[in-house]
């Protein structure tokens, strides 16, 4: 039988952990990130997070604009993006977001639009598919908080 | 390895996440103690992974300063601020992280300094060892990797 609200809320977190590591969605990084958060700096993961997606939303943007652009040349710029992506992507352990990116660089490398702007759907499906799961990561960790239980990292 | 579905059962999702990996990246982030104060310069153009790198520093306890392009790198180290080490980024905006160490070699300038990029290939790597980067790593910058070049710059 589950115990109090926040043990019930821990197990909700965990499960939802696993199953974005079991998916390939998150990798180890994202414990790393979990590990640097402590008393001092109870929401640092959030707020690394937040970071991200707002950085990322920008790569997402211009990449968009510039493959729309009538006559594309400047794939020098549309790689620096990618891997201004991918950087961040791996840094805050986001797998999958990072192994499209490796794809989409592929495509960019080869001037090949209508490869890019593939690739570039896939990925903005995956990048939501993360902040949405990470937001709901986030607000049952805030709930469990909320309940009692203790922030970042999770102790025994 | 991925951790397991969830079981349903609370403890074994518990001992998903305190056994193996979580562990190990626990003792690495609290088995280094400093003897000496270490400073670092943290040069990405990404404010997500220089932020990360810098949290990553400060939680081994080394004084961190950050830059996001080469340019402002370059002219800091010129200004005769001193580092024991200088995370650089190979893709920088304004100065390139290639063109930067360079300058920041020629300085003489014999700090350590550890190469980062985003998508690593052997001409990568090449190009920013032979730039003056003593070291040449993938991102994330991860403990794994850091924790050696801590101890070897504390003399331990």
């Amino acid at each position: 039988m589950l115990g109090s609200g926040p043990d019930r809320l821990r197990a909700d977190v965990n499960r939802l952990l696993a199953f974005l590591f079991h998916q390939g969605i998150l990798d180890e990084q994202f414990l790393q990130l979990q590990q640097l958060q402590d008393e001092s700096s109870p929401n640092f993961v959030s707020q690394v997070v937040n970071i991200y997606f707002q950085e990322s939303e920008k790569l997402l943007r211009n990449l968009r604009s510039l493959l729309m652009e009538r006559k594309l040349s400047d794939y020098k710029n549309i790689g620096i993006h990618i891997n201004q992506l991918m950087g961040s992507s791996s840094s805050i352990g986001a797998k999958r977001v990072r192994n499209v990116c490796v794809a989409f660089r592929a495509a960019s490398d080869q001037n090949n639009r209508t490869g890019c702007l593939r690739v570039l759907e896939v990925l903005e499906h995956d990048y939501c598919f993360l902040k949405n799961k990470l937001h709901e990561l986030f607000q049952i960790e805030q709930q469990r908080i909320l309940a009692g239980g203790v922030g970042y990292p999770m102790q025994n | 390895m991925a951790p397991t579905l969830p079981s349903g059962d609370q403890a074994s999702d518990q001992d998903n996440w305190d056994n193996g990996r979580l562990a190990r990246k626990r003792q690495l982030l609290t088995e280094i103690v400093l003897r000496n104060r270490l400073t670092a310069l943290v040069v990405d153009g990404d404010t997500t992974c220089r932020v990360l790198e810098q949290l990553l520093l400060r939680s081994y306890g080394v004084q961190t300063q950050g830059v996001d392009n080469g340019r402002d790198a370059v002219a800091l180290i010129a200004s005769g601020v001193k580092f024991n080490l200088i995370i650089i980024d190979m893709i920088l905006p304004v100065l390139n992280g290639l063109e930067a160490t360079r300058q920041i070699r020629d300085m003489g300038v014999h700090c350590k300094m550890l190469g980062v990029t985003a998508c690593s290939g052997e001409s990568e790597r090449q190009a920013f060892l032979a730039a003056g980067v003593d070291v040449f790593i993938e991102k994330p910058l991860d403990p794994e990797h850091l924790v050696p070049i801590l101890r070897e710059l504390d003399g331990q």
